[in-house]
């Protein structure tokens, strides 16, 4: 049972010792890091917001304001078609989830449902409560749908808002289905963020080179020079997006475009854009539609200029300019090109991402300034430091220089791991975190103890030092075993429906319970089968 | 040479199982206490469940005046706000009650934009109570800069304020206005203390989320006790499960207890510290459980009440060195862990020593109980029970 085959030993080792290599980076000091190459030294514990200082927010997406925009938006087309047809409705009005029409005496509304449905075919449902009104809604479906994309949207517009900040390594995440987790490390007043994520971009169309023109940077000429610009600091302070654009072309013209000075249509004007297939050639494009006044300056400044370009301009900087065909004037068009289906999506995601498509509301936040999180590391440092010598000191009392030191051995071994462990997931270290690693630094000793408890037992029975051994770490396993899983379980589920500080706990807790069953009951039976292979002992002093 | 120190006795005959009854009485006291002070005095829960504001911070100059504070913050028309110190003389958290989306909120948040943006500005309830608009006022047309800088002003989306002739709609649902009020406390309070304080931390939580993690922390709780009864119950007999939950409940109730009675903030921590100390107890609990089901097959002849005894005596050792060198750690967290722990370790250190306790006479005593015959377990190992036949007596070490 002690004596392990030597490739056992030699695997057991070498666990032990690439977590030792996989923990070292979080140990060594900053000056030896410094010449060690940097994919192992920047492979260190991410420390949580808490310890580090930033901002978490937690944004709601709001979708009822949508539903009820595209509501008033499909009364307008009702009207319309219905006019169209020669049929009317007496009233319309809408509720914020669905339309009710009341119609007059002997109209058809069976022939206004079917109108109806052909203006958007297969998102609405068209009921007929009692014979003179109709009631419209959007299909579950489509509502489902609709919040994703919704959702999606707000994603990557918040994501584009923080890059832009330059923070550090931000968290952006989809929180179930109707919410944005934003982390921040470094910032520590929210507001200014909260400001710019819900800032409005900036986006118009212009016809390219016409008339009295100004430059503006492409898409690739703004990522080529931002870069070496924003290492100054004048310029990674400013917010104003048509000066940085003018210095950028001052910079390196060739990276600008001549666009008209006049606006043709501005972004609040789009009311929507999607990526598509164009029916007849089932090539992928990008359709989008105007407000009414938008659709009208549209069609005046496409029928002048057909054949030439017109400039996208997202922020200041120019993310497409495709070519007028024909003029466009029913106030919806399509851009076509030799487009994959996911550049339509980015280009359909980047029309629609002028404006946020919903109302982001904060529900959560949490800041920590920079010092508060330096004091919580000191604190959470000594408190470790402290629990943890105190442990070492109490199992050398208890268990003498030899076992007492395995044991403390293990222990370390076992710090190790979860480090190796954490830098290995990625998780990042919090400051209950750092309670979870303290507990676990008293927990993981346990199995040691039991084991030493039934070894004294077998020896008080009468057992000779090897077969006490052997039989001690035998029977003690199956209590090691449930005792570890009964609070591996309350861990698993910790982490499962606990949030944000709650999680760091389980996560250090979890994976310390984990490591502690391979060093103290593997990692250890090793040395004390080695220790007794080398000293044949006649008693054991435990 | 050394000789290590043992705590107890090589061997200890405690007839723990014999005071089963002082204990199991005395427990339930407790436990009906615990409940009753729940209901009545209730917990002080914090921000995470109850929804509101928490800030620390420290003062600018020296000690925090504390009575001046109180002065200015009760002032701001944001409810109950109370102040303590924080872990220095010079720091303090300010919690501030979970705001209602009403009348007052939207006063505080007209009065912010009037001091951004100048004389005439201003924001109120629309009449429509269903509603949460706002109706925005401006000396006159609001232009398209202008309202980008009131809703920031505001603390709202861009999207929200339009551009137009005054006065404007804001557009917002009932919910959306209530979570919207959080973040105008926040506005508020950084505008009256910003001159004596300096912002350390500042935590809001919004009425919607206050009550989702109170939901997901209660479901937690529940999910844990359950499925560590479910694994016990498969590893030994049901009966053993039945006083693994006994115990658990009984730890749990008796924290929740300790809560009540200190007032100690109840917050994500202390649900975390929950959690840990339904899974601490239980280990212990298996632990003893584990020695039991081994004795069972051993010592055919003991009655139960003797067979638990012999089992918590046998383990005892073991027990007292695995609280103690958990307690020590926590100990450590308890002094030098700062205040944001405080609650979180203080429950554990209390829920260590309630874990010991009700392994050795709630989960014993509640088996006593669950009519748990010895003979139902069969197939006792006989080569196991061979080569030692239980002696009560002690033997010379060899």
């Amino acid at each position: 049972m002690l004596n392990l085959p030597r490739w056992q030993n030699w695997t057991i080792t070498g666990v032990t010792l690439l977590s030792l290599l996989l923990a070292l980076p979080n140990l060594l000091p900053g000056a030896v890091l410094r010449y060690l190459p940097s994919w192992y030294a920047n492979n260190v514990i991410n420390l949580g917001l808490d310890l580090s200082g930033g901002a978490h927010l937690l944004f709601d997406v709001d979708i009822r304001s949508v539903v009820r925009q595209r509501l008033i938006d499909l009364s307008d087309s009702i009207r319309i078609e219905l006019r169209k047809q020669q049929l009317q409705a007496r009233d319309i009005t809408s509720d914020g989830t669905a339309l009710t029409l009341t119609l007059r005496e002997g109209t058809d509304a069976a022939r206004v449902a079917q109108v109806i449905r052909d203006i958007e075919p297969g998102v609405l449902d068209v009921t007929n409560p009692s014979p003179t009104t109709l009631r419209v809604a959007y299909t579950q479906q489509e509502l489902t749908q609709r919040r994703q994309q919704v959702l999606d949207q707000s994603i990557e517009i918040v994501r584009k808002r923080v890059d832009e900040t330059g923070t550090k390594e931000p968290t952006i995440q989809r929180q179930g289905d109707e919410r944005i987790l934003v982390q921040v490390p470094g910032v520590e007043n929210p507001d200014e963020l909260i400001k710019l994520i819900s800032t409005t971009a900036k986006m118009e169309f212009r016809l390219e080179g016409v008339g009295a023109t100004i430059l503006r940077p492409t898409k690739e000429g703004w990522d080529q020079v931002w870069p070496e610009l924003a290492a100054s600091e004048r310029w990674q302070k400013e917010t104003n997006k048509t000066l940085i654009a003018e210095e950028i072309c001052r910079r390196q013209p060739s990276a600008c475009m001549p666009v008209s000075r006049r606006v043709v249509v501005s972004g609040e004007e789009l009311t929507d854009a999607q990526a598509t297939f164009d029916q007849q050639t089932n090539r992928p494009i990008v359709s989008f539609r105007f407000t009414t006044s938008g659709g009208r300056a549209f069609c005046r400044a496409t029928t002048d200029n057909v054949g030439k370009p017109l400039a996208i301009v997202l922020d200041e900087r120019v993310i497409s300019a495709p070519v007028i065909q024909s003029s466009i004037c029913g106030g919806s068009g399509i851009i076509t090109g030799n487009f994959t289906v996911q550049q339509t999506n980015e280009l359909a995601l980047q029309l629609r991402s002028g404006a946020l498509p919903a109302t982001l509301t904060v529900i959560e936040r949490r800041t920590v300034g920079a010092d508060l999180g330096a004091d919580a590391i000191r604190a959470g440092t000594i408190a470790a430091i402290v629990g943890t010598v105190l442990v070492i000191a109490f199992m050398f009392l208890a268990y003498g220089p030899i076992f007492g030191g395995f044991a403390n051995l293990a222990m370390a071994v076992n710090l190790l791991m979860v480090f190796a462990g954490m830098s290995l997931l990625g998780a990042s270290l919090t400051l209950p975190g750092i309670a979870g690693l303290v507990l676990t630094v008293g927990m993981a000793v346990d199995s040691n103890v039991l084991i030493y408890e039934r070894v004294r037992e077998e020896q008080d029975l009468g057992r000779p030092p090897i077969s006490a051994l052997t039989a001690g770490y035998e029977r003690a396993l199956s209590a090691i075993i449930d005792a570890n899983l009964t609070t591996l379980i309350a861990g698993i589920l910790m982490f499962g429906f606990g949030s944000g500080p709650i999680k760091g706990f389980a996560t250090t807790l979890s994976l310390g319970l984990l490591t502690s069953m391979f060093s103290s009951i593997i990692f250890t039976r090793m040395v004390l089968g080695l220790w007794l292979r080398h000293r044949r002992t006649k008693a054991l002093v435990i | 040479m050394y000789k290590p120190i043992r705590l107890l006795p090589r061997k200890t005959n405690i007839d723990f199982l014999g005071k089963r009854v002082p204990a199991l009485v005395l427990s339930t006291i407790v436990n009906i206490a615990a409940i009753v002070l729940v209901f009545t005095v209730g917990l002080n829960f914090g921000i995470d469940f109850r929804g509101g504001i928490a800030i620390e911070a420290k003062s600018l100059k020296g000690d925090a005046d504390l009575a001046e504070t109180r002065r200015i913050t009760s002032g701001l028309g944001l409810g109950e706000v109370s102040l303590q110190e924080f872990g220095a003389s010079d720091t303090i958290l300010i919690r501030i009650q979970r705001q209602e989306g009403g009348s007052e909120c939207v006063a505080n948040a007209s009065r912010l934009l009037a001091k951004a943006m100048g004389q005439g500005w201003g924001v109120r309830p629309v009449a429509d109570a269903q509603s949460g608009n706002l109706e925005m006022t401006a000396p006159s047309r609001i232009g398209e800069e202008q309202a980008r800088a009131a809703a920031r002003a505001l603390g709202l989306p861009d999207n929200l304020v339009q551009s137009g002739p005054t006065p404007t709609v804001v557009t917002l649902e009932r919910d959306q206005r209530d979570e919207w009020c959080q973040q105008v406390a926040i506005l508020v309070a950084r505008d009256a203390l910003s001159s004596t304080y300096e912002f350390r931390r500042t935590e809001a939580v919004g009425p919607k989320i206050g009550s989702e993690l109170l939901t997901a922390g209660l479901i937690s709780v529940g999910l844990t006790l359950v499925a560590i009864v479910i694994y016990v119950w498969v590893r030994f007999e049901w009966q053993f499960g039945v006083g693994a939950l006994i115990a658990m409940l009984h730890d749990v109730l008796t924290t929740v207890g300790l809560f009540a009675i200190t007032q100690i903030e109840f917050n994500l921590a202390a649900l975390a510290a929950l959690l840990t100390i339904a899974g601490y107890s239980i280990n212990d609990t298996v632990v003893v459980f584990d020695r039991v089901r081994e004795n069972l097959r051993r010592y055919k002849k003991l009655s139960l009440i003797e067979l638990l005894n012999v089992s918590t005596n046998e383990t005892l050792s073991r027990t007292i060195m695995t609280s103690g060198t958990t307690a020590l750690a926590i100990l450590a967290l308890v002094i030098f862990g700062g205040p944001v722990l405080h609650s979180f370790s203080i429950a554990m250190l209390w829920g260590i020593f309630v874990g010991t306790y009700s392994t050795i006479w709630i989960a014993n005593g509640a088996l006593v109980y669950t009519n748990f015959r010895p003979d139902r377990m069969s197939g006792g190992n006989e080569k196991d029970g061979q080569d030692k036949t239980r002696s009560l007596d002690v033997r010379a070490r060899p």
